[in-house]
């Protein structure tokens, strides 16, 4: 049974939580977009603009004109950067990134949504981006637009891979919910079911994940749909003041949304629960300490999976993206699905507690 | 009876769930604050000046028709690099109805071979 | 007469009037016809009503309160069925009865004035209704004679249908290969239950799943059953008649044509779960450790064809040119979602993933049913507004077609799976039981559903975006009867995505039990044993 007032509660909640998750997901990355940045340049041997940059460019975006082209459809142009970043935020309403009464960091609504709800809400953006590019009615738009649906096409397949084998592999535990985030995030981290041949392949998986973030993001080298030094910008070429605002945001938002989902499907430990520290469980120091070191993680993951990549190596063909993901990529994601799959069995025979057998300590 | 509270139940699958309520309310909310975001942002722009003209590195704009890309020349980059995949396909397909019935032979004759021996 | 004892009589007959009032419909239309224009329409459109009616007074009763119809033709009494001509309705065949119900009302709605400027409408809205009639007596029936009766009545007049449009040369192939197929499937059909009427002297579909035996004359009947319906259904790749026939038809006829290939579909899933349900367990043959069942093999070759149809369904989509073939490639993957979570229940039937594969597919039935739909109107009202089917003559129609852009939009988002329309909810039960059986079918699937995504955002583009081009300057918005029709489906649509729990509980529900337990088909004829 459902009481009324649960109901008016339980909006309430979606409210105040969709507000909270608009605002920290631009603030946050938006910052991050400047760390990203700043961080690039030194490592390219630039100076690089201040950390505050992206918010100035978000400003000067909201002053400048908001030009709708003759040959575009104007209401469909206008609402694709609106619903992109709608998207985004809608995720971050699933992700474990709320303090929890009982320790740790848990979704705002638990039994919502889960991974395959985010898998689909991911594409979101992504569509918004190519509807807005195939409407602006521009050849350089349009070659863009396709590209970024190429793309998208392209690192699904492994993406896929990724979230059902999480998935596979904690029911075989014997875990009940195994698509939810509470579940994979608390009740069983993937490195704690795994046993030695599934910690190979959970590793395989995180690094199949890295590489598959920056063309979730549109970030060298998988920028060819935006690739500005051949078709202009791509599916931004014809947009301008706040339309583009409203891209730059979502990619910002779209950045802590990946980074978000990495911690939570492969670093979803906390600080607070360690007794070191002798924090009491529900505190507002708790919750500081925990809300900072997933900061922290989040940074570390963008460094990564961001940064780095994208100053080292050069941008691919559309047609190199597709090979690259759906040959090596796959075929590595495979191999660790594959590594999932025997891990159970040779979890029997070659676990920890028949190495410590062997040994002799038993 | 249908109930006014099955309608807010979540959609379980054994292994997952999705409300579809809580996501649209969460969309609505958002929506309503990125408009309100968005309409801090300049309006104005100069309709019908060369200000909305496509962009084309310069170059002037072809007839209308040949502005749009046609369906066919769309994913490029997708349908090269499975040319090899496309090209069986094309094969398959006659269009030519004894080869529909050779088809339908053929399923058939596997699935005898298959009930057959087992 | 109180309206209490009219309303339970009705119901007491509905079975039968679901199929009469169409049949009857259909050879007055032609009188009507010489009065009055609009008076036919009127009536074809209060004939489809009224079916519809009555198919929500039956399945309401079926689903809701739980209870199996029977209704035997020439007799009061279930005294000796064996030799009667019968219907038998439970949760399956009044899940199905509700798709045809929905497909036949927007279609003779859409009809109106999409088909206004053709000539000879009498001989048009007498084979749908024809049609209807066969559709729905092919999803009633509970005698496979009869059900051969009304699969060929349904091949018939879809053929005369297909071929409509008569002055354009494709439309005539594309009629003849569909006969050819249809014909060439219904006769193996026939032919097998020849052979099962051979055996057991009976011809009803309970008593037959009463005591069949799975003898070698039983494999042979099973083979020609379910490669023939699998024909009829579209699976690849005996699929190729379906994209000549959906995309050569009028846009309302594709609409009724899918409701018969899902009848063709049901009727394979009726012989798989129900007819030889009792030998589907048990055990065939012992190779070392592993015991074959029937349920198992069976189940691994419908899973394998399933993956071949969805992945070949959407990369044939990917590279069409043609509106309506893109939607008849794309309507070949959703078959091949259905038959795979079909399948996979079939495999671990009895476990409680199989159970939930089992209702994802059935929900994806009545999804691809209403999503597919949706497009082929859309693809219909662009045809009646541009005379244009080649996607790439096509451009920057959302200018001058706004209402059919958001219906487009609506069945872009629901036929790719996206939240919150229906085909999430379905697809999301596939997947998240499926990956239990293996994970590489969950894999293949979710990524087919993200090809259909770009196949469709595809045909937005070419067809509704892009610059103003001036040979569709004066193109208008579709007249409102198509455009009401496309809307009722937009609305079942959202409606199925925001409440899938609703849905899936009051209507999926006991037409997965009902597929997966056939023992209470068989004890309504046979009687408790």
């Amino acid at each position: 049974m459902i009481e009324l007032q649960d109901v008016s509660m339980r909006i309430i909640i979606i409210i105040v939580g969709t507000i909270g998750f608009a605002a920290f997901g631009i603030i946050f990355g938006l910052f991050y977009k400047g760390i990203d940045r700043k961080l690039a340049a030194h490592m390219q041997g630039r100076i690089g603009p201040p950390l505050r940059q992206p918010f100035r460019d978000v400003v000067k975006l909201f002053t400048k004109e908001n030009i709708v082209p003759e040959n575009a459809i104007p209401w469909v142009f206008n609402l694709a950067p609106i619903m992109g970043l709608v998207g985004a935020i809608s995720i971050l309403l699933y992700l474990p990134i709320v303090p929890q009464t009982d320790g740790g960091l848990g979704p705002l609504v638990s039994v919502g949504g889960d991974l395959l709800l985010i898998l689909y809400l991911l594409m979101i953006p992504s569509l918004a981006m190519v509807i807005g590019g195939f409407s602006s009615g521009s050849p350089y738009a349009t070659v863009g637009a396709q590209r970024e649906m190429a793309t998208m096409i392209a690192y699904e397949f492994p993406l896929a891979i990724i979230i059902i084998s999480i998935a596979w592999r904690l029911s075989i535990e014997g875990n009940a919910n195994v698509f939810a985030l509470t579940t994979i995030s608390s009740t069983a981290p993937v490195w704690s079911v795994a046993g030695p041949l599934g910690f190979i392949g959970f590793a395989i998986l995180l690094l199949v994940l890295i590489i598959v973030t920056p063309a979730e993001l549109s970030k060298i080298p998988f920028d060819s749909p935006e690739a500005e030094t051949e078709i202009a910008g791509g599916l931004l070429t014809e947009y301008s003041g706040r339309n583009l605002a409203m891209f730059y945001l979502t990619d910002g938002v779209k950045t802590v949304v990946m980074a978000s989902l990495i911690v939570a499907l492969f670093f979803p430990y906390n600080l607070s629960n360690l007794s070191i520290l002798g924090l009491e469980s529900g505190s507002y120091l708790a919750f500081a300490v925990d809300i900072i070191f997933y900061l922290v993680k989040i940074f570390l993951v963008i460094v990564f999976s961001v940064t780095l990549i994208r100053v080292a190596i050069a941008r691919l063909k559309i047609d190199q993206i597709v090979y690259t993901y759906w040959v090596p990529l796959t075929l590595l994601a495979l191999v660790g699905l594959i590594c999932i799959m025997w891990d159970p069995e040779t979890m029997a025979q070659f676990g920890l507690p028949r190495v410590v057998e062997w040994l002799g300590f038993v | 009876m249908i109930t006014w509270e099955s309608f807010l139940e979540t959609f379980e699958t054994g292994s997952g769930f999705w409300n579809p309520l809580i996501w649209i309310t969460a969309i609505i909310v958002a929506f309503l604050i990125i408009y309100i975001l968005r309409g801090y942002g300049k309006k104005e722009y100069k309709e019908n000046t060369e200000q909305t003209k496509v962009f084309l590195s310069g170059n002037p704009e072809y007839e209308k028709e040949q502005m749009h890309i046609k369906g066919s020349n769309v994913y490029w980059g997708f349908t090269e690099s499975l040319k090899w995949v496309y090209k069986t396909l094309d094969k398959m397909h006659t269009g030519n109805v004894s080869d529909y019935i050779l088809w339908f032979v053929i399923i058939m004759g596997i699935l005898f071979i298959l009930v057959g021996v087992i | 007469m109180n309206i209490e004892h009219l309303s339970q009589t009705l119901l007491t007959h509905s079975p039968a009037l679901i199929v009469a009032v169409p049949l009857l419909g259909a050879f007055l239309t032609p009188l009507i016809s010489r009065i009055n224009d609009k008076l036919r329409n009127v009536f074809v459109i209060l004939t489809a009503g009224l079916t519809g009616f009555l198919v929500l007074l039956l399945s309401h009763d079926v689903l809701i309160n739980g209870k199996i119809h029977t209704y035997i033709f020439g007799s009061q009494d279930i005294g000796s069925p064996v030799v009667r001509i019968l219907f038998e309705v439970d949760g399956m065949n009044a899940f199905m009865i509700i798709i045809g119900a929905i497909l036949v009302f927007v279609a003779v709605v859409y009809s109106w004035a999409f088909m206004k400027e053709n000539t000879g409408l009498d001989k048009y809205y007498t084979l749908i209704l024809l049609m209807a009639a066969g559709m729905f007596g092919m999803m009633l029936t509970g005698d496979m004679f009869n059900f051969f009766v009304f699969l060929e009545i349904t091949s018939i007049s879809s053929c005369a249908l297909i071929a409509f449009w008569t002055n354009k040369g494709k439309a005539v192939e594309a009629g003849f290969k569909y006969i050819v197929i249809s014909t060439i499937g219904a006769l193996f059909i026939l032919f097998a239950i020849a052979i099962l009427y051979g055996q057991y002297n009976a011809l009803n579909m309970a008593v037959l799943a009463n005591s069949i035996q799975y003898t070698f004359l039983d494999k042979i009947a099973f083979v020609l059953l379910i490669a023939g319906l699998a024909m009829k259904a579209g699976i690849v790749p005996m699929h190729m008649w379906l994209p000549d026939a959906y995309g050569r038809a009028p846009a309302s006829v594709t609409l009724i044509l899918v409701g018969t290939t899902q009848a063709s579909l049901y009727a394979l899933f009726r012989v798989c779960f129900t007819i030889y349900g009792n030998s589907l367990t048990a055990p065939l043959k012992q190779i070392g450790s592993v015991t074959i069942t029937l349920n198992g093999f069976l189940g691994t070759f419908i899973v394998m064809l399933a993956i071949i149809t969805i992945i070949v369904g959407v990369f044939m989509a990917l590279k069409q040119s043609d509106f309506k073939r893109t939607i008849a490639f794309a309507a070949i993957a959703e078959i091949g979602y259905i038959f795979l979570a079909v399948g996979a229940g079939l495999w671990a039937i009895g476990t409680p993933h199989g159970m939930m594969a089992l209702k994802g597919g059935i929900f994806h039935i009545i999804n691809d049913a209403l999503d597919v739909g949706l497009l082929f109107l859309v693809a219909g009202a662009i045809y009646y507004a541009t005379k244009e089917t080649s996607l790439n003559r096509m451009g920057g129609l959302a200018r001058n077609m706004k209402y059919t852009t958001i219906f487009f939009l609506i069945g872009l988002l629901a036929v790719s799976g996206m939240p919150p329309m229906n085909g999430f909810a379905s697809k999301l039960l596939i997947y998240e039981s499926i990956y239990l059986i293996n994970p590489i079918l969950a894999i293949v699937a979710i990524l087919c559903s993200i090809l259909l995504l770009a196949v469709f955002v595809k045909v937005f583009y070419s067809a509704f975006l892009g610059p103003k081009i001036p040979r569709f300057n004066d193109v208008k918005e579709v007249p409102k009867s198509m455009l009401i029709a496309m809307g009722l489906i937009a609305c079942v649509i959202i409606f199925f995505g925001l409440f899938p729990d609703l849905i899936v509980n009051n209507i999926v529900e006991p037409a997965a039990n009902a597929l997966a337990n056939n023992s209470n088909y068989i004890s309504q004829i046979i009687g408790g044993s």
